[in-house]
Parts: C-alpha cells; sequence; structure tokens
C-alpha cells in the first residue's frame, strides 16, 4: 500500500486517520474562474449504488418493517432494527421509495437463470436488459446519470464522474457469459459505451485538479498535453489507412477520447487568464485506504469538492461488487457481504446482514453532513443536489429483482422535499420512479427504461 | 402482495428441471445389445434430461445431430468437454465406454474436418497496454520501477486475462490517465530538482510479521521486521523519514535504523514514556537527512535485541500482531506500520542516477552538440518504447517536442517533453497489427513480420521484441515456420521467459485471488504476509521449473516436488528446509500432488474462516477443466447459515455441506465439485495439512464423478489423471487465449486439439504445447471480419 500525498503545513480533513495529510499548497486562478465561469448552476446529481438489495425486502425483513416503514406519508416510524434507522436524523431530507421492481435484472432465458450478479449493476441506472454476451458487443441502455450529464454537464470540467469502491480483478474474470463491463460498470454514456469507474480518490484529485507540483507545473503539463494532442490526432489519421475496420472504430473512440481531453484542457485555459485569489485547496487524497469507511469518505470528499467548484456536476458511485466476499470487520459481523445476502431467510443470518447492511448505510451520514455543512450562494449543497440511493437487487437471498429498495435524498434545488415514505403499488417498476425524477431535473422524455408511467413522489 | 412473484416461479420452474428425478426415465434402454450409433446414444441416453422439456443445464439435445455437429458447434463442443472429462453421462446412468467414446470421437472427427474445409482463425481490435505491461515496460525503458495502479483505471479481466483485446474500452478517464502517467513518469526519470515537497506514506499490511527472526527485505543484518520499499527520490536534497507504529504494552526501549540502500542515515529512539503504548498516530521522525536523486532501497527496522527464541505466553503466534488495536496487557512487540518520506527540503539539484545514465547516452559539451544528442537520445528512446525502428517522420514528431521543452528550460527540459510525448503516444500504448490493403471481408491473412514478433515477444516475455527477434522480423524472415520456431525456442530459455509463470500461470491460476482473502487472525495466526508471499512465488517458480526443465504440463497435477523455502516448507510441515532462497523440494509423502499441495491454491479458493470443498471443487472444474458449474440457484442458504452445530455436536465443514446439499436441487452440480473439494479437505484454510476440524475428526471419502471412490489429494490427482486429455487442453485453450489476447472460440478448438495430439507423442512437454500454440494459424494469421454495424468485432458465442 502507497499513499501519495502533497506537501502541506495545516493538517486538513482529507485522509483521516493514519497516513498522512497534506494539501496543494495554493491553486491558481482555475478555481473561483471556472466556479464564476458557469451560470445558473444546474441541479447536481449523484447516484449511488449498492449491490446486494437490503434485509429489508424479503418478506420476514418486510413484515417486521426492516426497511419500508409500516405506514406511508410523513409520520411513519422507523423500528429500531430498521436499516435506515442509522440515518434518522436526515429524515426530514429524504423520501424512502418502496415496492418498486428492477425487473430488466431478472433473467429473461433460461441461460441467464441464477447469473444475476452478474447482471444487475448494468440495469440499476439504466433500467434496461443487458445482453449476454462477453465480446464488445454489449448492449445495455443509457443510464440516467448520463441523460443529466449530456444536457446539464457540457460545460463544467468533467461532464461526469465515475466512482467504485471495490477492487475488479477478479480471477477468471466475471461469469456466465457477462461481460465484467456488466458487472463493474454503472454509467452508460449510450446502450454501447459503459464508463470506467475510478477507484483511487488519488486519480480522482488529479483528472479534477490536475496533477503537478505547482501553478507553474500545471499549466506547463497542459500546454505540453495539448500539443501531444494536438500531434497525436494527426498521427493517428496517417495510421488509419494500414488498419481493419475493426480497430478503425476503435481508433475513432480514442480519438473522441482525445479530443473531450482537449475540451477540458480549454476550459481550464480560456477560465484562467484572469488571475483571481489565490484559494488554498484542501488537501490531497492518498490512494486506497485499506478501510472501507475511509474510503467512502474519500470519495465522498471528492464529490463535495467537485461540486462546490462546479468542475462536475454528476456522480455515479458504486459502493460495493456483486458477489464480493469482503468481510467489513467495522459493521460488527465477520461474515463476507456476499456470503452474508444468502442468509436463507432465517432471522439470525438477515439480523447479521443488516449488521453489514447498517453500517454501509451509516456511510452516508458523513456524505449529507459534507454537504449540508459546504454552503453555495444562498444554500448549502445538501439543498442543490439530488441523490439517488438504491439497489438494483431486493432480496438478494434469492436474487429478486423485486421490491427494491430506493431512497432519495437532498433539496435538488427545490424539486424534492424529504420526510415522507412513498408505497408504490405492486408492480411498479423502478424506471417510473426514475422517470419523474428525471422530470423533476428538467429532462422530458416519453419513457425511461421499462417504465409504465410516472410515480407520484 | 406478490410474493412469489412471476419472476420467481419461473426460476423455480428452471430449478426443479435440475432435480435427477426428473431425468429418471430413460427413452431407450441402458444397454443394447450391440454398440449404439452416436446419435442413438444421444437420442435415447443423453435426451433423458437434455430434452425440451426439462432443458437441464439449458440444453436441448432434441434435433442434434451428432454425424453434423458444425451445425451446432458451440453445444458440440459443450459436449466434448463434459464428455471427455468424464462428467457425463453422470454415474448414476450405467454407460457402456465404447458408446461415449463412439459418440465424442464422432463429435471431434466430423468438428475437425469441417474445420479443415472452412478454416477460420479469428480476429480482434489491436490491443492496448495494460497495468501490468506499462510496469514492465517503463522498467525496460528506464529502469523505474512504478505502480501503475497510481494513474492507470482498473483492467477489465475476460476468460481470466487481462489482455483480451475486445473489452479494452477506449475512454477520456484512461486518455487523461496515461496523459497524466506520462508527464510524472517523465519527471520522474529525468530527475526533478525543481519537485515541490511531496510527503509519501509506505504502509504495512496488519499481518506482516516484524518479530525478532523476521527481516525486511534489504534491511540490514542485525535489524529485526520494519518497512522496507523502493522509493524515486526527485532530486538531491533533504528528506524527512517519520515511522508510526502499533505495538503491546510497555514497550519502550527500542532504537529504529533507517538505511539508505542499506547504508544507516539516521538511528532513532522509539518510545521514552513509562505507559507508552505504541498508539498508531503518534510518530517518531528522523532529522533532515541529505540523499541523492535516484531510486533506493529505503528500510526503517528495528535494532533487533534478542537472539534464538523467545517465549510469548500470551500470543505465541507467528504474526508479530493481530488485530488492529493494541490494549493494555498485550505483549506485542512494537510494529512499524507507516514509513513516511517528506521531500525535497532544500534541493540542490539532481545528481547522476542510473536511470539518468541510462536516459542521457551523450552529454552536449556546447550549444551545438544539442540537437544531435538530443535526436540520438529520443530516436534511441522511442524505438525502444514503440518496440520498432522508427521512421523519420516519427523522429521528427518527437524532436518537435524537444524543442518546445528545451525553448522553456533548456536540453534537459527537452528530452523531458519528447520523453512525456512518447509515453501518451498511440504508438506505445497500442499495439496495432497491419491489415493488408486487399483484404476483403472473409479473407485470412498472415501477420506481418512485426506484427507477429510482438505478439510472440508479448506472449513469452511480457514485452517488445528484443534486437535479434526485431532484425529477424523486418527482414520478414519470422514467417518462416523453421525461424518462427527458432526464434521462438530461444526466447523460451531466455529468463524472461518467466513472464509465462508471473503473467500467464498467475492469471490462469486466479493467484490474484489470494489477496482478496483475509484469514480470520484468531484461527489462522501464522497466516502472514510473508507466507502469502512465499505461497505466490511457490506457484510461480514451480510453473517457471516445469517450463525451464520442459517438463510435461502433467507435473501441474501430479508432481511429487515443490520449490519452496524455509518458511514454506515449516508451515508444510517438511523438514530440511533451511534460509530463505526457494529450492526444488521433494515432498516426504504423497499429501501433496502438484498444485494440489500449493497453499496458493489452497488458500484462495478457501473463506475467511472456514475451507470451503465447493469453491476447491468449482476451481479444480472451472479452472482446470474448463467445464464451469452452471449458476448457483438463488434461494440456498450460505454455508454458514447451515448451522455450525446440531444436537451439541459441532459440525465439521463436511457435514454441514452435506447438510446443505439435502435439496436435490442443488445436488446435480455438488456432486461434481464437492467430492475433488472434499479430497482436499485435509488441507486448511492456509495450506497446512490437519487431520481434525473443530475437533471433529474430518472425513474426506467420496465419490469421484466418474464413480471411483477417493479421499485423498493423492487419489484426486489419480483419478484426474485417468483422463489428461481434457486437463492438456484445457491448459492449451487458456495458453492459446492470453498468447492470442483474444477469448477462444469453438472454432479454434479443432486447433487446440490438433496440438494437444501432437504433443501427446511428446508426453505433454511444456514446449510442445507453448510452440503448438505459436505455430497455429490463429497466432500467425488473422481473419477480416465482416464489417458489423454496431459492434467492433463478430461475436462468437463463446464455446462454453
Amino acid at each position: 500500500m502507497r499513499y501519495l500525498t502533497r506537501k502541506t503545513i495545516p493538517r486538513r480533513t482529507f485522509l483521516r486517520g493514519a497516513g498522512a495529510t497534506i494539501a496543494l499548497p495554493f491553486l491558481d486562478a482555475m478555481l473561483p474562474a471556472l466556479a464564476s465561469a458557469a451560470a445558473p448552476k444546474a441541479t447536481r446529481l449523484v447516484c449511488i449504488e449498492e449491490v446486494h438489495g437490503l434485509p429489508g425486502c424479503n418478506k420476514w425483513g418486510e413484515e417486521r418493517f426492516l426497511f419500508a416503514p409500516e405506514t406511508t406519508g410523513h409520520g411513519y416510524e422507523l423500528v429500531p432494527e430498521n436499516t435506515l434507522k442509522v440515518i434518522e436524523a436526515w429524515r426530514d431530507h429524504f423520501t424512502i421509495i418502496s415496492n418498486t421492481d428492477v425487473r430488466m435484472a431478472e433473467p429473461q432465458a433460461p441461460s441467464e437463470v441464477g447469473a444475476d450478479h452478474f447482471r444487475s449493476s448494468a440495469v440499476f441506472l439504466t433500467q434496461s436488459h443487458p445482453k449476454q454476451t462477453q465480446a464488445s458487443d454489449i448492449h445495455c441502455g443509457i443510464s440516467l446519470d448520463q441523460i443529466h450529464a449530456h444536457k446539464y454537464g457540457q460545460d463544467t470540467l468533467l461532464p461526469s464522474m465515475q466512482l467504485g469502491i471495490e477492487p475488479t480483478d477478479k480471477g477468471g474474470g466475471c461469469g456466465y457469459n457477462y461481460s465484467c463491463a456488466y458487472t463493474d460498470l454503472i454509467s452508460w454514456a449510450s446502450p454501447t459505451q459503459p464508463l470506467p469507474m475510478i477507484r483511487n480518490p488519488r486519480t480522482a484529485f488529479d483528472m479534477l485538479f490536475g496533477a503537478g507540483g505547482s501553478d507553474e507545473d500545471r499549466a506547463q503539463r497542459r500546454k505540453l498535453h495539448s500539443s501531444i494532442l494536438d500531434w497525436v490526432m494527426a498521427d493517428v489519421a496517417n495510421m488509419k489507412s494500414g488498419l481493419g475496420a475493426v480497430d478503425r472504430q476503435r481508433i475513432d473512440r480514442y480519438l473522441d477520447s482525445v479530443r473531450e481531453i482537449e475540451r477540458r484542457i480549454q476550459l481550464v485555459e480560456s477560465t484562467n487568464t484572469s488571475k483571481g485569489a489565490d484559494r488554498e485547496l484542501p488537501s490531497a487524497p492518498a490512494g486506497v485506504p485499506d478501510s472501507f469507511s475511509e474510503h467512502m469518505q474519500l470519495m465522498f470528499d471528492l464529490q463535495v469538492l467537485a461540486f462546490e467548484n462546479d468542475m462536475t456536476r454528476v456522480v455515479s458511485f458504486k459502493t460495493g461488487r456483486d458477489a464480493s466476499n469482503r468481510v467489513l470487520p467495522e459493521s460488527g459481523s465477520d461474515r463476507g457481504f456476499h456470503p452474508s445476502s444468502h442468509h436463507g431467510d432465517a432471522e439470525e443470518g438477515i439480523m447479521e446482514f443488516n449488521k453489514i447492511c447498517k453500517y454501509r448505510m451509516n456511510q452516508m451520514n458523513y456524505f449529507l453532513e459534507r454537504l449540508r455543512d459546504t454552503v453555495d450562494g444562498e444554500s448549502d449543497l445538501l439543498a442543490q443536489t439530488l441523490i439517488i440511493w438504491g439497489s438494483p437487487m431486493g432480496d438478494a437471498n434469492l436474487h429478486n429483482h423485486r421490491r427494491c429498495p430506493l431512497v432519495v435524498f437532498g433539496g435538488g434545488n427545490g424539486i424534492h422535499a424529504g420526510g415522507a415514505h412513498i408505497k408504490a403499488s405492486d408492480g411498479t417498476p423502478m424506471a417510473n420512479a426514475m422517470l419523474t425524477l428525471l422530470d423533476r431535473l428538467g429532462h422530458d422524455l416519453e419513457s425511461f427504461g421499462d417504465s409504465t408511467g410516472r410515480l407520484s413522489i | 402482495m406478490l410474493h412469489d412473484g412471476h419472476a420467481m416461479q419461473r426460476t423455480r420452474a428452471f430449478l426443479t428441471t435440475i432435480t435427477a428425478a426428473a431425468c429418471a426415465l430413460l427413452p431407450g434402454p441402458l444397454f443394447a445389445e450391440t454398440v449404439r450409433k452416436p446419435n442413438e446414444v444421444v437420442q435415447q441416453i443423453c435426451i433423458a434430461c437434455h430434452n425440451p422439456h426439462t432443458l437441464q443445464a439449458g440444453l436441448n439435445l432434441q434435433d442434434f445431430d451428432a454425424e453434423n455437429p458444425h451445425e451446432n458447434p458451440v453445444i458440440a463442443e459443450k459436449m466434448i468437454r463434459k464428455l471427455r472429462a468424464g462428467q457425463m453421462p453422470p454415474i448414476e446412468f450405467p454407460r457402456n465406454p465404447d458408446e461415449i467414446n463412439g459418440l465424442v470421437n464422432t463429435l471431434e472427427t466430423n468438428l475437425d474436418s469441417a474445420a479443415r474445409e472452412r478454416p477460420r482463425v479469428g480476429t480482434r481490435p489491436f490491443q492496448r497496454v495494460n497495468r501490468a505491461e506499462y510496469e514492465r515496460l517503463v522498467d525496460d525503458l528506464l529502469g523505474l520501477t512504478i505502480n501503475a495502479g497510481d494513474w492507470l483505471p482498473e483492467d477489465q479481466i475476460s476468460a481470466s486475462f487481462d489482455n483480451i483485446a475486445d473489452v479494452q474500452t477506449m475512454s477520456a478517464t484512461l486518455m487523461s490517465a496515461y496523459l497524466t502517467a506520462a508527464s510524472d513518469i517523465a519527471r520522474m526519470a529525468v530527475g526533478w530538482d525543481e519537485a515541490p515537497p511531496l510527503e509519501i506514506t509506505y504502509s504495512n499490511p496488519a499481518n506482516f510479521s516484524q518479530h525478532e527472526w523476521e527481516r525486511a527485505e534489504g534491511a540490514p543484518y542485525g535489524t529485526r521486521g520494519g518497512i522496507s520499499t523502493l522509493h524515486n527520490f526527485p532530486a538531491d536534497g533533504e528528506y524527512i523519514f517519520t515511522m508510526r507504529f502499533m505495538s503491546g504494552w510497555g514497550e519502550q526501549f527500542h532504537d529504529i535504523d533507517v538505511s539508505i540502500d542499506g547504508e544507516r542515515v539516521a538511528l532513532v529512539k522509539y518510545g521514552g514514556d513509562i505507559d507508552y503504548q505504541g498508539l498508531k498516530d503518534f510518530p517518531v521522525q528522523t532529522p533532515p537527512v541529505f540523499i541523492r536523486a535516484g531510486e533506493h532501497r529505503v528500510v526503517a527496522a528495528w535494532i533487533r535485541q534478542m537472539d534464538g527464541p523467545y517465549e510469548d505466553l500470551l500470543r505465541p503466534n507467528e504474526r508479530s500482531l493481530t488485530g488492529t488495536e493494541t490494549s493494555y496487557g498485550t505483549t506485542s512487540p512494537p510494529n512499524i506500520m507507516h514509513l513516511t518520506i517528506d521531500g525535497p527540503h532544500n534541493a540542490v539539484g539532481v545528481s547522476a542516477t542510473p536511470i539518468r545514465q541510462r536516459i542521457f547516452s551523450c552529454r552536449p559539451l556546447s550549444a551545438d552538440e544539442e540537437l544531435p544528442c538530443a535526436t540520438e537520445i529520443v530516436s534511441r528512446l522511442a524505438s525502444q518504447a514503440y518496440g520498432r525502428s522508427l521512421t523519420d517522420e516519427q523522429l521528427a514528431g518527437l524532436m518537435h517536442f524537444y524543442g518546445l521543452g528545451a525553448a522553456d528550460g533548456g536540453f534537459e527540459m527537452g528530452i523531458r517533453a519528447s520523453l512525456e510525448a512518447l509515453l501518451a503516444s498511440p504508438h506505445f500504448l497500442f499495439r496495432m497489427e497491419q491489415e493488408p490493403t486487399r483484404a476483403n471481408p472473409g479473407d485470412s491473412y498472415q501477420l506481418a513480420g512485426i506484427d507477429l514478433a510482438r505478439r510472440l515477444s508479448f506472449f513469452l516475455w511480457g514485452t517488445h521484441p528484443d534486437a535479434e527477434l526485431l532484425k529477424v522480423a523486418e527482414s520478414g524472415r519470422l514467417k518462416r515456420t523453421r525461424t518462427l520456431r527458432g526464434q521462438a525456442e530461444r526466447m523460451l530459455a531466455d529468463p524472461r521467459s518467466i513472464a509465462l509463470s508471473t503473467r500467464f500461470a498467475s492469471m490462469w491460476l486466479h493467484l490474484q485471488d489470494l489477496d482478496a482473502l483475509e484469514p480470520d487472525e484468531y484461527w489462522y495466526p501464522y497466516y502472514t504476509r510473508q507466507l502469502v508471499e512465499a505461497m505466490r512465488q511457490e506457484t510461480v517458480l514451480f510453473f517457471d521449473h516445469l517450463v525451464r526443465e520442459d517438463a510435461s504440463v502433467l507435473e501441474l497435477y501430479r508432481a511429487n516436488f515443490s520449490i519452496m523455502n524455509e518458511r514454506l516448507a515449516t508451515h508444510y510441515g517438511i523438514p530440511g528446509v533451511h534460509g530463505d532462497e526457494f529450492r526444488k523440494v521433494e515432498y516426504p509423502n504423497d499429501q501433496r500432488n502438484g498444485l494440489f499441495g500449493h497453499g496458493s491454491i489452497l488458500a484462495l479458493t478457501s473463506l475467511g474462516n472456514r475451507t470451503s470443498p465447493v469453491l476447491r471443487g468449482k476451481w479444480v472444474v472451472e479452472v482446470l477443466l474448463g467445464t464451469p458449474p452452471p449458476p448457483p440457484p438463488p434461494g440456498i442458504p450460505d454455508l454458514e447459515e447451515t448451522a455450525g452445530a446440531k444436537d451439541g455436536e459441532v459440525l465439521t465443514t463436511r457435514r454441514r455441506m452435506e447438510m446443505h446439499r439435502a435439496d436435490p436441487v442443488c445436488a446435480a452440480c455438488h456432486k461434481i465439485m464437492d467430492p475433488v473439494g472434499l479430497a482436499l479437505d485435509n488441507f486448511d484454510v492456509t495450506g497446512r495439512w490437519r487431520i481434525r476440524e473443530n475437533s471433529a475428526p474430518l472425513d474426506t471419502r467420496s465419490t469421484f464423478y466418474d464413480g471411483t471412490e477417493i479421499s485423498t489429494p493423492s487419489e484426486l490427482s489419480d483419478a484426474l489423471l485417468k483422463r489428461p486429455v481434457p486437463l492438456v487442453r484445457e491448459f492449451t485453450a487458456n495458453l492459446m487465449a492470453y498468447a492470442l489476447g483474444r477469448r477462444v472460440e469453438y472454432y479454434d478448438k479443432p486447433a487446440v486439439r490438433a496440438i494437444v495430439a501432437e504433443a501427446e507423442k511428446d508426453d505433454y512437454r511444456m514446449s510442445s504445447l507453448i510452440m503448438g500454440v505459436i505455430l497455429s494459424d490463429q497466432f500467425r494469421m488473422k481473419d477480416v471480419p465482416e464489417p458489423a454495424p454496431e459492434a467492433d468485432i463478430t461475436t462468437a458465442d463463446t464455446a462454453r
């Protein structure tokens, strides 16, 4: 394990506990300039995926109100065992949406039965059914976060960010003729183009703020990178002639990404001409920490930083990996995450699984606090951001995708109120709730995924 | 309330088909008077389960024609694997071996002759440099050790390997990572006298033992434990070293030796306060130390205070720490958990480093000499980085960056800028293969010499061709079989072919999963980081040994020896091995057999708190035989949920597993996997031999899927080796996938069979299989695919 941090005098909050924490000394005028360049701010969107559903999503848990409270509307009670109990302090800021289904994650052919873990992550934000293949003919749907990014993210440094927690190099790869793209990636820029997740907080930090030791060094890098990109464009155009059709398509994708990086550099350069007040940046993160909660906190810190400086407005965040056997000792359970999700419908197993789920849910407190404590203009980031938290699994014990958990947080610039429990009628697709949220976010879509209408939230 | 929604009902419906009962009625007689023809076997035996109603394993053989298997090649290949492995028909179905052989021979013969008539060599998009290759190429080019994960996103694994081209997608995230890496690495290599002070922290895993007898890598003699790392110092200047600790109570009189490349640069005292407990955040710091630029081995280690054994009655463990907290009364010695290197301060420049000496092969003494010298350096670096000779145009492009950099900051900055450019160049990052201009969809063509050379060197060495291979390739001679074979033999004999072990074998066997295993520290306090690394080394060096000795690939499954050092031998209970060096050691008994005795394999197929015969069995049928079980049906409780005790008896894993699969739904697949894993259950989570579990004697007896009674690892090995062909074919198919950078499809299987048949004469020697892959058309040729509208490549269903 290696941490790399920058030197500073005051120790700030980025990396807690062991290890080192250091800040970039000063950044040039880039940040305030960027922030002011963005006119009226679009609503920021964060989509957070939990992989194994919740203990309240099977019959036993449902009868004991471990996820959906007994009553709907505002006066609901969260029983002590409810997984959401750990974030009850925020109940005015969130809406519990229960009883929606993610049917597109269900098997549609005999060959797909049982392979839910390898498929369902791709479904969460697309509500589309992935094509069973391992090759590059992968096909799913455009994801909700990318719909938002296409419309509201194009003038920010990063149109969107994809963050993840778990390593993806499991031996053998993914199973049952599903590409790992379906298992590991939740953001889909188009039905054929999933976006890679960043797991190392430092890489994400560098993408936001630029790598380099000083303002001068960063400027020098930008200048050189810009020339390199021009050169690459010209060079690749020459190369293409000797390549086959398949390779030429791949080169075109590569050129798209080259142009996107050029756009980013130009954006920084064009907003960076006037020297504003120097501004201290919070400390840089330090690589991937061992502890789940430290890692989660770093990733949340990055999101707050990016929002604060309007460097991106859209984030998708994958907090786990399907079928991961990782043990989270801080949860108080010594069982692996996936084995424990197969709780056998027995009280003891479900409550043990709940320990892990509560611990994971508990991480939200940190994020919500950070958002609330970050003032931006007239209000705080919590009031300006919409957070969609959910899982494409309901009862992971059965790999079932019915009655999946969904919770919406934050004010989203006045588009979401919170405080209530909404129970959808039986058989309502989760896509209906997402379509309603897309409406409120300013998108004009007739349908989304397998939606059959809108869910009143 | 829809508690059993229709998907569940459907799932159940599929599952009930898997019960043995549903397959009990055979449409034909079990035994016929004469040997039945292949199609009769299919229609009278296979169809009992694989019919349109029960559809076991999703397979319907009603319309399958064994005389024309090329009409259904994916299914036919799957049948061949199951039949050759002896997994089908299930043992409850008594079989006439002649009939089964007749069927499988017919399938193979017909498929192979169809393939001869219409050969297909496959294709793929070009490969990009993945993390492992990036590290290797940077090391080869600059002598710089890096961790590519500091920049590059995770590689996507497909069919076990990280080099499968068609899943290596392009994205802005990747592009930006390549650019940042190029700039950072260029600065690290050239040196950076204006480097801002950075704090870089290295951490020890909690299970890295720091006992009296443990010496960290490169640490001076007379030290114990501590932390050891390679660190790149960007400039000559002052650096401060800070250590953080965990310790038992009352440990205070210890000294720490901080050394650079084995030479002490500071000696600092630890503790002092009588109540001091070594809390995590209590740092100890060196004064500023002047260090020259470059990559150095940095070690902070304890001065050893005792010789010989010491007694720790409270925690007599191999691990010097258990848990991540210390508490009053514990007796652990202090452990260094983190080392932070802070600098440079007061940098005075960059002096000669081996890396700089390698880059600056000339030194301009006057302004006139700058450009020629820069041209020499850049062309040498670039041709090495691109793995081929440079065109004038390419050189001119790179020299443009020299000009940009030199204008800003002189000669060295110019070199740095051109180094950044070449590290970000598509010629360095991508391995494009030329397609002949007149190629039409459906044609196949010979790879150009240079493209073939690169395939060969990345396959055998994990890096670019060397000068000799390049020369042969550029002369056009590599296309000749004799020349290709000669080069391959030369490269195989070269030590660099250890890449076959560190890359191919490691991924094929899933060794990376060792990193994910965290055995419970209270159950397995002897599972130290050092032991894990020794286990990994064992498997890598064992495979390498088989390559060097050109042994039979069957040794993987039966060798009566392995490669180990004292630590590992002691762990295995093998006496007489002394020292840290790995060497060949014969097993004293038949408990261990080839890979089935390797701690790495046994641990990576275990869970943190118990062994898993299911996972071990699954690993064998999936990795070694290529017959993965269908997905586990949902709704099956985890083994953990099966009670750990029944009627007061603490159950062994075996008993719990039996109860777990009492459900006939589970039995269909588990009767294949479980006996395999059970035969290995005498190995605990960490690969140590045991005869009891939870104080109950182990009972490892069970019935192998072909009906053989087995109970020990050696009986398992014998049972598997009764049918060597499916083992060698699966090995070869994996070798081919890694060599080609694409998944092996049904249309490659005839080639795999041919390679294996040829190698049989040679007792399946490593070289005969490796050479078989290299000389195959799949390796030397490529198809021109039909244009696909959306996808990058025509997809073939995998044969699995």
